[in-house]
């Protein structure tokens, strides 16, 4: 065991961290059926990469077949099911299992100095569920996808093509899995810290996945619930949703936005942590408002829980309830600008390395406070009255989830690439991808927003002709987008081949997973580090007692550099 | 899952060597525990949003309970009935209790006494809900919203205490194999907080079925 | 090795101010632009209350204008002035500062006074919505798979065209046959779902005459992309006449005789299950669900007349199947929106005649 200076807590803990298991030896154990953590997050990376491909050329073959205001490239049937397949994709086998498996179980359980999660045969579990239900989604295809989009209301899902069924049964799969994750998450951040890194130690994106983990096994739940009556519905006749037996359709309504809106800050707290790593580390410079960033996750997450209706108020709720929705809705942005504000006030005095991730980092700035302030034109209910069910929508979810989510996962992929890979991508191929990426999104939902509002609904096959122009627009955008989606792809499959080896801490960053090789060792860190302060103060030593020198390092040890140096 | 968290490595009935390996299972069985209650919170969550959805059916067709169908307003169910099988559901959780009690304090024939009732009454509590299906008259699964909710609740509820049997079993046979020591039994405490949950769910859909 | 602080030139960086006033200069200008847009969503205001849901969208345009221009360009300009110049060692260091309580306040009160703002007159705006402006005229729309139908006051059959009356306060209740609609007109800012078995509300007092669109909101099925209709607005002259025109005309199906002795009541049982029960459940009059219980219809003492004050026999059951009903009691689809053919409306009073009997 290290020793430890007097006044630095061991912690209760110590015993069981100092395990180190073996290594298993097979290559189906090491590879397939991995517990390792980190083998998981780059298992959940590739596969959430896959069905990201498959859902991003279902968005192609939608904007192809708005070209035209009578586009005739699909059917209007097999539209309705591309669409839907595109959305449920991204949602549950492309944001939230990346965001969640592939970063919080690569990177958090170095970043608070463990060797892994807290059941990682559970881990492990959840993990293989998520390529047999992806192909249980994807399947649907061959039986008639669903076609209702992903939220499928009853009645017309009552109706849906047969492969409805199987959307039912693979988002409940998935679900089971997020379950599982946050369990593990929650039990792995809580009990699992190393010595000396109390609450207000840990990395800003620990305490993002901790403030994410009561949505993922409590909301969850929720949707499990209504896709497993829904599927009974559908099979057994046993009414929940039908009017014409009793049932209620806005029943559904409060059961799937229960889960579905706390499911969208399972979509982007996680990239909120991101973004709090990526910005200290090229700025170079301590986090600013630590506590209020770590504090403001927790309390958006805790508010997520509340606000669901508004997704409803055309539906014909209650009135009156239609107020306290709106206000919950309104004071979420108070928490979240706090933290745009004080991402900004980071970058501020900052000695800044522009690199990719940096680059995506302060594009997120931009391209999620202009998605959240649509959200407010969308919380305020008369604005809802005319927005609701229109482009604007549209608009505003590809601004927080691309121009938030998927931003912040590009800049988490290239921070965190030297580490998982032991490579450095192309630098100047990875801020072209960003720069092409940004302008081409930008122009791709833009004009969104001014075709719902001016009377485009959403869920169409076709549209008015006076729209045509900006549709035009938008998908020769998109396809500039989906170029510059093939260059990200081949700037990691090139770091393979021409990548220069990357040392452990080319950013100079000073979490704990910088402190050992790139790749890391299978059991993280030979012995588990004591923590004396929170990662960000760059004036000052690395915080840190009893690390090892990494092996394999072809660099100095880290802990002989006490202020780590960025080297590229 | 169950199996497994009761069956780890760390839980090998191996004698105490020293107080590492006392620490080392402490910290791993509070890690376990919390887990598991956990799980408990998202099943909780489960029933929750099926007894959400109970009442906003039945207060979308007040003051109409139970519904009418066909012109004729369904029966209630069997209250009196139920509140027996209740009785039963609701003494073994006082024997699971007592069963953990006697574990702790090494009464192996008690334990193993408390064990059987608790799984005896369990599966009486089962066979007490199939008379009750069988001879509800309220349309079935799928006649009406009556049905849906009631069977898809007790059903829900009753597949619980189902795997909660077969849970039980499985932490006798491992009492049984000596995996369990008077200071290492998380095993039977998972089943112990499991069954009481079970019990206290039965609590809630008891009163929103028979009693409301 | 040794560290460098940055320090820059100012305080706050080189050419905050100038930056600071630029971006305080381009806010004015653009919430100028804003609020003198004659139409800031671009769309003719075809009447209330679009112009009051206009000036809100008009206000929080400008709040987000300025909020967005203090993000976008602050970051910009610190991400250039504050880059690692390019001779400077690879480690030099930023400004070690943690946190400004001074300015966390502030920038989380304004925010929160903004919130406060906004959401009192989004409440204010919300009110004025829900209270009628005096309904003059009451209307009923019904969303089908693919199309709408509307029921006017005074008129036996449902009708397949809507016009409206310039300044007069219109209630439009919306409901479905089938499966969850939307009720859209763009030029008027509002919109409810059409959801079977509920019957929404919209107020709208139309201003503008001309012919705008209903737009199907809320996706219903394989055509839901064409289903749109088209709605006029009138003075009340051209609509009085238009009205007249619908008074007289027999309008395709509906009409005929009901052959009430053909009915069947198994196959009238099953029609009410599809078609009726969504609002009116077979227990007696009492056991209200959207209308009132049917299944004492026949034998009820307590209520010998129906709703439009016919005396209740089974011809005049039929004749208000057909017909439908709209008025203070609510609204009740006609047979042409049910679908029922008259065989059908003979079934249906054959299974009301047999539950009476019981």
């Amino acid at each position: 065991m290290a020793t430890v200076a007097p006044g630095v807590p061991t912690g209760p803990y110590h015993a069981v961290l100092d395990h180190i298991h073996p290594e298993p030896t097979s290559f189906i154990r090491k590879y397939i059926f991995s517990i390792d953590a980190k083998v998981i997050g780059i298992q959940y990376m590739i596969t959430g990469a896959i069905f990201f491909v498959i859902a991003g050329m279902l968005a192609e073959i939608i904007r192809t077949q708005l070209l035209s205001p009578h586009g005739a490239i699909i059917s209007a049937a097999t539209y309705n099911s591309v669409y839907s397949m595109h959305g449920s994709a991204m949602v549950w086998f492309v944001v939230i299992p990346l965001l969640t498996g592939a970063f919080g179980n690569f990177v958090m359980p170095m970043q608070i100095g463990a060797r892994d999660v807290a059941f990682p045969w559970l881990n492990l579990v959840a993990f293989w569920i998520f390529p047999v239900a992806g192909v249980i989604l994807f399947s649907s295809f061959l039986i008639g996808a669903p076609d209702a989009g992903w939220t499928e209301y009853p009645p017309i899902s009552l109706q849906g093509p047969p492969g409805t069924n199987l959307w039912c049964v693979a988002v409940f799969l998935i679900g089971i899995s997020s379950t599982m994750t946050g369990i593990n998450f929650l039990v792995t951040m809580y009990k699992m810290r190393a010595p000396g890194m109390t609450f207000t130690r840990m990395p800003l994106f620990v305490w993002a996945q901790f403030a994410t983990t009561p949505l993922l096994f409590i909301a969850t739940t929720a949707l499990g619930a209504a896709l497993a009556a829904l599927f009974i519905e559908r099979v057994f006749g046993v009414p929940f949703y039908d009017p014409k037996r009793g049932g209620s359709p806005v029943l559904w309504q409060h059961m799937f936005w229960f889960y579905s809106h706390p499911a969208v800050y399972i979509m982007i707290i996680p990239g909120f942590g991101i973004i709090s790593e990526v910005l200290p580390t090229f700025a170079r410079k301590p986090i600013f408002g630590y506590k209020m960033i770590a504090f403001s996750s927790v309390a958006i997450s805790l508010l997520s829980f509340s606000v669901w209706a508004h997704h409803m108020f055309t539906s014909g709720m209650v009135p009156w309830l239609q107020l306290p929705f709106m206000i919950i809705t309104m004071v979420i942005a108070i928490p979240t600008g706090v933290k745009i504000f004080s991402w900004m006030a980071t970058l501020w005095g900052g000695s800044i390395n522009w690199k990719t991730p940096a680059l995506y980092a302060a594009g997120f700035l931009i391209t999620f406070t202009y998605g959240g302030l649509t959200g407010f034109f969308l919380a305020a209910v008369p604005l809802d009255y005319h927005e609701h069910g229109t482009y604007f929508v549209v608009a505003h979810f590809h601004y927080v989830l691309y121009g938030g989510s998927i931003m912040s996962m590009f800049a988490g992929i290239y921070y965190w690439w030297p580490k998982m890979t032991g490579r450095m991508y192309n630098e100047k191929l990875g801020q072209l991808q960003f720069w092409v990426t940004f302008i081409a999104f930008n122009a791709t939902f833009t004009p969104m927003h001014w075709l719902g509002l001016l009377g485009m609904p959403r869920r169409v096959a076709t549209y008015d002709p006076q729209f045509q122009f900006w549709n035009q627009f938008a998908t020769y955008s998109s396809y500039v987008m989906a170029l510059a989606t093939v260059l990200f792809f081949y700037i990691l499959f090139d770091s393979f081949r021409n990548g220069k080896k990357a040392g452990p801490n080319p950013w100079g960053a000073r979490t704990l997973e910088w402190m050992v090789s790139s790749p890391p060792p299978y059991y993280n860190f030979k012995k588990i580090p004591a923590v004396l302060a929170a990662p960000y103060d760059f004036g000052n030593p690395l915080p840190y007692l009893g690390l090892d020198a990494a092996p394999g390092a072809t660099e100095a040890t880290p802990t002989s550099v006490s202020h780590p140096v960025p080297t590229y | 899952m169950a199996v497994s968290v009761a069956s780890h490595g760390h839980d090998a009935p191996h004698d105490d060597h020293g107080g590492h390996d006392d620490i080392i299972y402490n910290e791993t069985r509070d890690m376990r525990l919390m887990g598991f209650v956990l799980f408990l919170v998202s099943d909780v969550v489960l029933f929750s949003s099926y007894i959400f959805a109970y009442i906003y059916l039945r207060n979308s067709i007040q003051p109409n309970w139970p519904p009418i169908v066909n012109g004729h307003q369904l029966p209630r169910l069997d209250t009196a009935f139920a509140a027996f099988n209740s009785v039963v559901l609701f003494g073994s959780g006082v024997t699971m209790h007592y069963a953990l009690e006697n574990w702790k304090h090494a009464n192996k024939g008690r334990f193993n006494l408390f064990m059987f009732f608790t799984i005896l009454l369990g599966l009486g509590f089962l066979g007490g809900q199939a008379y009750e299906y069988a001879h509800a008259q309220i349309g079935g699964w799928s006649g009406n919203i009556f049905g849906a909710s009631f069977f898809t609740l007790t059903g829900m509820h009753g597949g619980h205490v189902a795997v909660g049997v077969g849970f039980l079993i499985a932490l006798w046979i491992q009492a049984q194999r000596g995996v369990y020591t008077q200071s290492k039994f998380f095993g039977l405490t998972a089943g112990t907080l499991y069954w009481h949950f079970v019990d206290v769910i039965w609590v809630v859909l008891f009163f929103l079925f028979y009693l409301w | 090795m040794a560290q460098r602080v940055v320090k820059p030139k100012t305080n706050l960086g080189p050419g905050f101010w100038p930056v600071t006033a630029f971006i305080a200069v381009l806010s004015a200008v653009m919430v100028y632009l804003i609020e003198s847009m004659p139409l800031p969503i671009g769309l003719i205001q075809a009447g209330a209350p679009a112009d009051s849901i206009d000036a809100l969208f008009r206000f929080l345009g400008a709040v987000a204008a300025v909020i967005f221009n203090i993000v976008v360009i602050y970051t910009v300009y610190f991400g250039i002035v504050f880059a690692r110049p390019k001779g400077a060692p690879a480690n030099t260091i930023g400004v070690q500062i943690h946190d400004a309580p001074v300015l966390e306040f502030w920038w989380t009160a304004i925010p929160t006074i903004l919130v406060v703002i906004l959401s009192i007159y989004s409440v204010k705006i919300w009110a004025d919505l829900q209270n009628s402006q005096g309904d003059v005229l009451t209307i009923e729309a019904i969303g089908y798979q693919y199309g709408f139908q509307f029921r006017y006051p005074k008129l036996d059959k449902p009708i397949d065209e809507m016009h409206l009356q310039l300044n007069v306060p219109t209630t439009i209740h919306v409901t479905s046959r089938d499966v969850i609609h939307g009720f859209w007109i763009p030029e008027l800012r509002m919109k409810a779902d059409m959801v079977p078995g509920l019957i929404n509300t919209i107020r709208v007092t139309p201003t503008v005459p001309g012919t705008y669109h209903i737009i199907c909101s809320e996706f219903c099925g394989v055509a839901h992309s064409t289903m749109r209709h088209d709605v006029v607005i009138e003075s009340q002259q051209n609509f009085a006449k238009w009205f007249a025109r619908q008074g007289g005309s027999s309008g395709g199906g509906g009409g005929g005789t009901i052959p009430i002795a053909q009915g069947k009541v198994d196959l009238g049982q099953k029609l009410f299950g599809q078609k009726c029960s969504a609002c009116h459940s077979v227990g007696p009059f009492d056991q209200k669900q959207v209308g009132p219980g049917l299944g004492k219809i026949f034998n009820d003492p307590a209520h010998p007349k129906l709703v439009n004050n016919d005396p209740v026999t089974p011809q005049n059951v039929a004749k208000i199947i057909q017909t439908g009903y709209q008025g203070d009691m609510g609204v009740m689809p006609s047979a042409q929106v049910n679908q029922l053919s008259n065989p059908d409306i003979a079934n249906l009073v054959a299974y009301l005649a047999s539950l009476s009997k019981k």
